[in-house]
């Protein structure tokens, strides 16, 4: 790449020189897959760019950009920023409130939105998001009614940008080389869990450079397709679907609309693709459902081969050694079961998939590689233009989250907190000192919020919020959400709530997955009348006891983690409930307020009683309130000696 | 996709800015329809007109005729009494082959769409009527035939697009659930062009979700093609949200007919609805 | 029909052969049937699946009329042979062929507008089992009908079809395999003729609207299907089925009474194929077909004769237990 390259308008006249014809976007529109290439997408961009320059945009300007994955608002990023202004990516299902908070605190004064329903939102908050003076929205539909002189159609827009730019043809190339890699590039609005919003400000110099790393660490080329599916406010999507597409010049897919991704994902079978761990454990769960209401040689057929699959697959994946004969069997699941499986799913042409954001079950990280999905882990924030940490090819493990990406430094903190260093660090939270001071040192370190530690492979392991990582009784690193995810993972545990800050040894609350049991219920002819009984069941005991002995010999295999071993255990007589307040709306659990409701259950955890009687307030669906009590019998669980041989090294870390 | 509140939020706000719409010109008018089956009198000499471009509600209890009205505009029924006029032309009755054709579609209360069909193959039959080509040409599925097929199955993915129902677009509709299947019945009325359209209780069996989606897609079809839409609904508040004017029946008589407001406030209404005894 | 299921039916069709082939050189073998040579089971298989177009042929008329309405239409060979009857009878009246065969056609499309008129059209909404019956009344009618009309004299229908043996294949068999010219004619008419249907009920406005009407009446009429011509156009076609049949029929066995009674020969191949598809006629009609023939003249001569009366039958019924929907028919969809 050429020096004078550092901003995506300069990038989008490089590829409209360079590669004219080859495609830049496609948008499914009306069941037809729409392309356009890269001279049609600067030629719009540089319509649109005038067009906005005549309705009064200038440098330094905002625009905020809401709605679903669309090239034209891919394309509206790239003509704001030709005009030396800055796109303002928002949530499109946020709701008004949230909106104006950030309308307002970015001084936006234009907007493109993509229908009616965000024009609606946007004519809401206009009393408190006073700077916003235009509107411009993409599809007209329901609004032909709509007479404020301040909205505008993307189309007329175009137009009056087409005839501008006939008048002035230099205009667009002018202020596209006016702008230079030190200016900003985008402002990416991150949810902090407390407070506002905060608006974390990159240069084009940050993001270009992260994207460039990250391209030219996986090979990404001008041949990849990407489909963009996820929120375009989210910097994620900034980075894999605008910044290597522009980096590298591949082509950037959108969906009919957020119910289709599925089919989307199937017709266009994606080179390089992302999902949170959430999605890749949807389509697990599609393809076993699938698979139970197949016939019975079908279903046999296939779980020999997934057998195989996972003995072999994953290695041939990592290219270690395997017997001919499981190559071979592989090779014939391959043509039987693997590739029409993949086609199915619309991963038959991934080379490279990421995953992120929260832990992946080990399970469905490699199913995924045993099919020879190359899917991996990184580690991400928006302040760092997302590489941290990725999973370099031939080093996957599951429970890591990789090694630093290029250019990247990490250390960890005297408290266990993850923290780095790299070019594509942001330059501060807008108009918020206090929160860029407490955030990133003058050195340019970032804090991460979240505790971790190297393994001896030199991988980072991410365990939990660095606020939620406690200390036990003999000083040793308690990290209950690690514990919690590790039980979680299995399908009859839908909760798990650890304790072991302050005490000698680690204990937790389990909730049963009713659906996951009331199915092996059925199937093994067990009445039950209640949650409650199903909960208290002796088999479902046992069954509970061997997953959490299963994930004590894991952590015991651990040597930072091993002394974190569940020594007692109860099941719960109730879900734990948002309604309740004892989860967060986004499922998470809220540990003071359960350990104030439930104080005695976690005394008899740690007293030695046999059995505690439980009486708990819940509130029905329909607001009403009520009780459940129960007796609930406090469970012992072996524990195993850690391995390593030295436990106290996680200490001195 | 709004919410209750901004809906309502934003018909307040089209109210504000337009009294009461107007519409001038008759699109259908029965006059003295009576219709009996065997000794039954289902309808008596009931009488009322759509007006070009208006959403139109027919409401009552159970049992108040308000289907075989339809059934009576759309020609499945004959009644034995009475005059109907579409488009100016009077008749004593409708087929509803003829009915189709001039531009009636309809939706039924317990959904009647090709079970076994994909959705779009659903649809496009919406468009049978519309085919202009010739056998031959059909049978080469050549020339002339295949730019026509063409130009039908852009229009029909121009409506499932307005329905938002991409997702569905082969799935055979027997597998769906209920509320996508009303939609898919909708979709397929909305393929024939349709002036005037006929909604047999387009929300019963819905959760307010749907409800409220189908609240916005009638609203949307009326703003956006200009379609009248005559329509039966059980859920009162729906009814006075949307709809311009409001017939009641009970019984099989034409209780009152006026502007939600009017008929709200209407004492004979109110009775039929309390259940005070005649 | 997708190109998998395609594959499936190029690869195990060959496969079934061969090893009913081999299964019968086994019996021989072991002295169970009198004799078997490759050659002759290749000359039996063949003159089994001629015949078997001819089954199809009545196949199909049930399988239109059944997927419009959800009939069985117990009439159906009775038209076949009131067509081949008048026919008959048109030729003897002086009537060139081609010309008679027109005039035929005429009159069937005659009879199934007045059929549709008479009978159906009082009937609409009742209740299958009654238009069921209403079709046997019509087999009675029109089987008198026909026979008042034209007597009852066994009729010989020669439109000038060549009857003489032949031998095919003589380079791969030595001497080659020996069929009629008569089923070899009789089969490529009505290969055509499946293929002519195929296209018109799959592309044309027609076809489309058929398939509409076969769901659901309902609907059909909501988007301006007229019912009624959709109902009279099908029996038509029928109709002029159900004269090719009676022609290729009559032609072989001569036009008398049990013409007729052929329907009960296309009740195996229906439940084979399936009650609603045009390809499982085709394919049910050849089974049926091959798999007499096979049976009749390898098993049938070791075991005393006559199993070609009830052989059809009883693989129906075997088929029956496995797949109740026959091989083409629609799956029923039942929403979880």
């Amino acid at each position: 790449m050429s020096a004078e390259l550092d901003t995506f308008p300069k990038l989008l006249l490089h590829h409209a020189e360079v590669r004219p014809d080859a495609p830049a976007m496609r948008e499914k529109d009306y069941g037809i897959w729409l392309t356009n290439s890269w001279k049609e997408a600067r030629e719009e961009i540089e319509a649109l760019a005038c067009g906005m320059h005549q309705r009064g945009f200038r440098r330094g300007d905002r625009l905020a950009i809401v709605g679903d994955n669309r090239p034209r608002l891919y394309w509206a990023m790239c003509a704001v920023q030709a005009l030396g202004g800055v796109p303002v990516p928002l949530y499109q299902d946020s709701v008004a409130a949230e909106m104006a908070y950030v309308l307002d605190h970015a001084e936006v004064r234009f907007a493109l939105v993509e229908d009616q329903e965000q024009v609606d939102k946007l004519l809401e908050v206009r009393e408190r998001a006073k700077t916003l003076e235009q509107i411009f929205y993409d599809d007209e539909r329901g609004l032909r009614n709509y007479t404020q002189e301040f909205l505008h159609h993307y189309d007329a827009l175009l137009a009056e940008g087409r005839d501008f730019a006939k008048r002035h043809p230099q205009f667009f190339t002018d202020e596209i080389a006016k702008g230079s890699g030190g200016d900003v590039s985008i402002m990416c609005y991150t949810s902090g869990t407390t407070g506002n919003p905060k608006g974390v400000v990159l240069t084009f110099d940050n993001v270009l450079k992260s994207a460039r790393n990250g391209a030219e660490f996986e090979g990404l080329t001008a041949k990849e397709d990407m489909l963009a599916y996820l929120p375009m406010a989210w910097v994620g999507d900034h980075i894999f679907s605008y910044a290597q597409s522009y980096a590298a010049g591949f082509c950037v897919s959108c969906p009919e609309s957020g119910a289709t991704v599925m089919h989307d994902l199937r017709e266009l079978g994606p080179t390089y693709f992302f999902a949170p761990p959430r999605i890749f454990e949807n389509i697990l769960t599609t393809v076993m459902i699938r698979m139970e209401d197949a016939s019975a040689p079908k279903r046999r057929i296939f779980r020999y081969f997934m057998e195989v699959a996972k003995r072999a697959g994953i290695k041939i994946l990592n290219r270690q050694p395997v017997p001919l004969g499981d190559r071979l069997l592989y090779a014939l699941g391959e043509l039987l079961v693997y590739g029409p499986l993949k086609n199915t799913l619309g991963l038959t042409r991934v080379r490279l998939a990421y995953t992120a954001g929260e832990a992946i079950g080990p399970d469905i990280f490699d199913f995924y590689r045993s099919l020879g999905v190359n899917l991996k882990q990184l580690y991400g924030s928006t302040e760092a233009s997302v590489f941290v940490t990725i999973q370099p090819d031939g080093e996957i493990y599951a429970d890591t989250v990789g090694k630093p990406a290029p250019e990247v430094e990490v250390k960890i903190a005297e408290d266990g907190e993850v923290m780095f260093r790299s070019p594509g660090v942001f330059q501060e939270y807008y108009k918020n000192p206090e929160a860029t001071a407490e955030t990133k040192t003058p050195e340019g370190w970032v804090h991460t919020g979240d505790a971790g530690f190297f393994d001896d492979k030199g991988h980072l392991r991410i365990i939990d919020r660095a606020k939620d990582v406690g200390r036990m009784n003999d000083g040793k690193i308690f990290a209950p959400k690690y514990i919690e995810n590790k039980l979680k993972f299995f399908p009859n545990i839908k909760e798990a709530v650890a304790f072991g800050h302050e005490r000698d040894y680690a204990t937790a609350f389990l909730n049963i997955d009713l659906a996951a049991l009331g199915s092996w219920a059925e199937r093994h002819n067990v009445a039950y009348g209640s949650y409650i009984e199903l909960s208290q069941h002796p088999e479902v005991r046992e069954i509970l006891r061997e997953h959490v002995e299963s994930v004590n010999r894991d952590l015991a295999g651990d040597s930072h983690l091993g002394h974190t071993q569940i020594r007692r255990f109860l099941i719960l007589h109730k879900e734990l409930d948002a309604d309740d307040g004892e989860l967060t709306r986004t499922r998470k659990v809220r540990r003071r307020v359960i350990a104030e409701k439930y104080g005695e259950l976690i005394e008899a955890l740690y007293s030695g009683k046999a059995e505690v009687f439980a009486s708990t307030e819940v509130t029905f669906e329909d607001g009403r309130k009520g009780k459940i009590e129960a007796t609930l019998t406090v469970l012992d669980a072996e524990t195993y000696p850690v391995a390593g041989g030295a436990p106290e090294r996680a200490a001195a870390e | 996709m709004p919410d209750a509140s901004q809906t309502a939020a934003s018909d307040e706000q089209a109210a504000a800015e337009a009294p009461a719409r107007r519409f001038a010109e008759t699109l259908l008018e029965v006059q003295n329809i009576t219709l009996r089956f065997g000794g039954v009198k289902a309808l008596t000499d009931i009488s009322f007109d759509i007006k070009k471009g208006e959403i139109r509600a027919i409401i009552g209890p159970n049992g108040a005729g308000k289907s075989s009205m339809l059934n009576v505009i759309n020609g499945f029924y004959t009644p034995q009494e009475g005059t109907i006029s579409f488009k100016g032309k009077l008749r004593k009755a409708m087929r509803p082959h003829e009915a189709a054709k001039n531009g009636i579609a309809r939706t039924f209360q317990n959904i009647a769409l090709f079970k076994g069909m994909s959705t779009l193959d659903n649809i496009m039959t919406g468009r049978l009527l519309k085919m202009k080509s010739n056998l031959l040409l059909q049978a080469l599925y050549w020339g002339p035939n295949l730019r026509e097929e063409t130009e039908h199955r852009a229009f029909c993915e121009r409506i499932i697009d307005f329905l938002e129902i991409q997702a569905i677009r082969k799935t055979p509709v027997g597998k769906l659930p209920y509320g996508l299947q009303k939609r898919v019945e909708l979709a397929r009325a909305l393929a024939m062009e349709p002036e005037l359209l006929l909604l047999d209780e387009p929300m019963a069996g819905m959760n307010v979700e749907e409800k409220e989606d189908m609240c916005r897609f009638i609203l949307d079809v009326n703003e956006e093609f200009g379609t009248t839409i005559a329509l039966i609904e059980h859920d009162m508040g729906v009814v006075m949200d949307i709809s311009d004017r409001v017939v009641v029946l009970d019984y099989g008589r034409k209780l009152a007919d006026g502007t939600p407001d009017e008929v709200r406030g209407n004492q004979a209404v109110i009775d039929a609805y309390l259940g005070v005894s005649h | 029909m997708n190109l998998r299921t395609i594959a499936i039916w190029a690869v195990s069709v060959p496969l079934v052969i061969a090893a009913l082939g081999f299964f019968h050189q086994a019996l021989a073998a072991a002295g169970w049937i009198a004799f078997f040579t490759w050659p002759f089971y290749f000359e039996v298989i063949l003159n089994g699946l001629l015949q078997g177009v001819m089954y199809s042929l009545v196949a199909l008329g049930f399988v239109l009329i059944f997927k419009a309405s959800g009939i069985f239409n117990f009439a159906q060979g009775s038209l076949v042979l009131f067509a081949a009857l008048t026919m008959v009878g048109l030729i003897e009246m002086g009537l060139p062929w081609p010309l008679a065969f027109v005039a035929t056609a005429v009159v069937m499309v005659g009879v199934a507008i007045a059929v549709e008129r008479v009978v159906l059209r009082p009937l609409v909404n009742q209740p299958h089992i009654i238009l069921f019956m209403a079709t046997i009344g019509i087999f009675y009618f029109m089987d008198g009908f026909g026979q008042t009309l034209w007597g009852s004299d066994v009729k010989v229908l020669d439109i000038g079809i060549p009857k003489d043996p032949i031998f095919i294949l003589g380079g791969v068999f030595e001497g080659g395999l020996l069929v009629q010219s008569f089923d070899v004619i009789a089969a490529l008419c009505g290969a055509l003729l499946v293929a002519v249907l195929a296209v018109f009920f799959q592309y044309t406005r027609i076809g489309r609207a058929l398939r509409a009407v076969a769901d659901d009446h309902q609907a059909a009429l909501s988007v301006g299907i007229p019912l009624k011509t959709i109902w009279a156009i099908v029996w038509s076609v029928a109709g002029i089925v159900a004269l090719v049949a009676g022609i290729m029929w009559g032609g072989k066995l001569g036009v008398q009474f049990t013409l007729a009674l052929i329907a009960l020969k296309a009740l195996p191949v229906l439940i084979l194929g399936g009650f609603t598809s045009i390809p499982g006629a085709i394919i049910g009609g050849l089974i049926i077909g091959a798999g007499e023939q096979v049976a009749e003249n390898f098993v049938g001569a070791a075991i005393g004769g006559a199993i070609q009366d009830w052989f059809a039958y009883m693989l129906a019924m075997v088929f029956l237990l496995f797949r109740p929907q026959g091989l083409f028919g629609e799956k029923i969809i039942e929403r979880v």
